[in-house]
């Protein structure tokens, strides 16, 4: 190899040699950092929500004029008898909320009254004995509600159920040793709670950031909440009959009660679409960086491309000479191949601690996760194989410098 | 060494063909000093190029050291240049990019030689030419007879059969051709055998034998009034 002149050659040649390295330095630090957000957010879309995903529907229910508490609880228990009663239905359950909804209720979590500090924060759903199935939840522990166990929480009230059922992440956070079920804790109230149940996996209603050191804890109250403002419906049709139950559903509730609206944009998901508009920030995110690393390292390699070009160019008559003095075409070609791989390995070098340093910076300032060094070496690794890729065809060109050049003119 | 019989060198376009060399005969024997001498188009570049195996021909023999290089390929041809040929330029053609010492290198780097081999004769050959203070110095910051001495040195260290020079005094001043004259006569009382194409009578002269070339075919110069008229010298000298 000829390491040590091409080196010598190359600090004479420091300017482009150092534009391309720092390019290539660049490129690697943006490029590892976005494919590792790409890669988290790809993981936070296709996360498990627990939910029957294929087969749910939920329906957003605001009531129209003044009702009473007496009279939503009466109208809710209608209308959830009027969706069961729906052929292509299986069950339905009124809900405060559902997962991956994008927001909604969640309690910090105590295992004494006093407790300042909380153990852990659990998101929240009320609903009654039908929600398991509604949703498709699988019950791993315990049972599921008794009808006399759910109890009414109107506009405004707070009302801490004497039962929960618990996710199996909330469950093992709060009592690690797998003893949880029977177990009580306090949920920003004095009154504590048992486990009558635990659910293999129940996704949070959010996805943003904060919800991360909580995954899948969440917990679900025997409480219809028959506030003034509005219900959700957690509709699970029978397989293969979604869309005529999302056709049928929102009648048979009108016709129950006009008093309602059920917006025609969103009043109407499926859980596919729940979950489509959840993650837009992800996927908008994700395909951002995509199309950010893909012009990156186009640049790069036009970089790479344009300054071997032209370097090849400048040398035509020394590539003459090396060959006139015995090089091959091959030895000509491995002499920029080698020449691209060492700025190949400065800049990867430099890249790398950019890389790790970008990603220490947004560990501190946007709370992202550590970037695994898998990335930093995938990243290395395609950024000199696209070095390499990009400088073959000016190398090639370069061999094909015949030795007679040696003895033109310059 | 070098011996050439009936070569040709055509260069073609679509409307016209070109005879740089027609029925090119010669016959370098081993330890000769030969300098190669004809008008500017005669052939003497082509004919160098072809020698040096820069170029290929179109038809005739050639054999080098005993070798017929018409069939051999790029590599075998890249081989040859480097173990058996050392080219010194008019230009010098050293790699401003690199040292001395790295441009003397550079043909035995490609003969994949161990370093501590090409060292010696690395020294050996800065020795030989006077300039075994300059290894560390680029050509830009040698004089032109300096520069050429460090070709000479590149030519040299891979120890070749056959010592090529195209006009090697070209670009140099008389005192600096002088010198490196003096270095070709010295590498040639060593046993070299040295081919020099050259348009300067003088420099001709001092060879041991002078073919002459007018237009692509080594002439008789009894036979050749109009060099007699120019240069009449290099017929006496041996």
């Amino acid at each position: 190899m000829q390491i040590r002149p091409i080196l010598a050659a190359l600090r004479r040649h420091k300017a482009g040699t150092v534009l391309i390295a720092l390019q290539i330095a660049l490129t690697l630090a943006i490029v590892c950092n976005a494919l590792f957000i790409i890669h988290e957010r790809l993981a936070n879309m296709s996360e498990a929500s627990g939910v029957d995903e294929a087969n749910v529907f939920v329906i957003k229910n605001q009531w129209a004029g003044d009702r009473s508490t007496q009279q939503i609880d009466a109208q809710v228990r209608s209308d959830v008898l009027a969706l069961r009663q729906l052929p292509g239905v299986r069950d339905a359950a009124p809900a405060s909320g559902y997962p991956l909804k994008g927001g909604g209720w969640d309690n910090f979590v105590t295992m004494t009254p006093d407790q300042v500090k909380p153990t852990t924060d659990s998101s929240v759903y009320g609903s009654d004995e039908h929600l398991l199935d509604a949703l498709g939840l699988r019950l791993i522990a315990g049972r599921n509600f008794r009808p006399d166990e759910v109890v009414v929480m109107g506009t405004q009230q707070v009302v801490i159920p004497p039962v929960v059922i618990v996710s199996k992440a909330l469950a093992d956070r709060l009592f690690p040793d797998g003893s949880a079920l029977g177990k009580s804790f306090y949920a920003m109230s004095a009154t504590p709670t048992t486990i009558i149940g635990i659910v293999d996996e129940l996704h949070r209603p959010g996805v943003n950031q904060w919800n991360r050191p909580y995954a899948g804890q969440s917990l679900i109250w025997p409480l219809r909440p028959d506030d003034a403002r509005g219900i959700y419906y957690i509709v699970r049709a029978k397989p293969g009959r979604l869309a005529a139950a999302m056709r049928e559903a929102p009648k048979a509730l009108y016709a129950q009660d006009r008093m309602r609206i059920i917006d025609p944009k969103d009043g109407l998901l499926s859980f596919a679409r729940v979950r489509s508009r959840v993650y837009d920030r992800d996927r908008g995110m994700a395909i951002l960086m995509g199309i950010v690393s893909m012009v990156l390292l186009a640049i790069t390699a036009a970089g790479i491309v344009g300054l071997t070009s032209f370097w090849v160019g400048q040398r035509r008559k020394q590539i003459g000479v090396r060959r006139a003095l015995g090089a091959t075409r091959g030895d000509i070609l491995n002499y920029f191949l080698t020449e691209n791989l060492l700025i190949g390995l400065g800049g990867v070098f430099v890249g790398t601690v950019l890389a790790i340093g970008i990603n220490l910076w947004m560990v501190a300032r946007f709370e992202m996760a550590r970037l695994s060094l898998a990335y930093v070496v995938a990243g290395v690794v395609a950024l000199l194989l696209l070095g390499q890729g990009a400088v073959l065809a000016p190398a090639l060109r370069a061999s094909r410098v015949s030795p007679v050049e040696a003895t033109r003119s310059a | 060494m070098l011996k050439m019989s009936h070569l040709s060198k055509v260069y073609r376009t679509e409307v016209v063909e070109t005879y740089a060399l027609r029925d090119f005969n010669i016959d370098v024997k081993e330890g000769e000093f030969v300098a190669v001498t004809g008008p500017s188009g005669s052939g003497k570049t082509t004919f160098l190029t072809i020698a040096g195996l820069l170029e290929t021909f179109s038809g005739g023999e050639y054999h080098l050291d005993g070798i017929e290089v018409s069939n051999l390929n790029d590599n075998a041809r890249s081989r040859i240049r480097n173990e058996k040929i050392g080219f010194i330029f008019q230009a010098f053609n050293l790699i401003p990019d690199l040292n001395v010492y790295d441009n003397i290198e550079v043909p035995l780097r490609y003969r994949g030689m161990k370093a501590a081999e090409r060292k010696q004769r690395i020294m050996d050959a800065l020795e030989r030419v006077g300039l075994s203070s300059r290894a560390r110095h680029y050509p830009a910051e040698l004089s032109g007879g300096q520069q050429q001495r460090v070709a000479i040195a590149r030519a040299l260290a891979g120890s070749p059969r056959l010592l090529l020079a195209d006009e090697p005094t070209g670009n140099l001043d008389t005192q600096m051709a002088r010198g490196v004259l003096e270095l070709l006569e010295e590498i040639h009382r060593d046993g070299a055998t040295i081919v020099m194409v050259t348009h300067d009578p003088e420099l001709a002269a001092r060879a041991q034998r002078n073919v002459h070339i007018i237009d692509g075919q080594v002439v008789d110069l009894a036979e050749e009034p109009r060099f007699h008229a120019h240069a009449a010298a290099p017929q006496s000298l041996a």
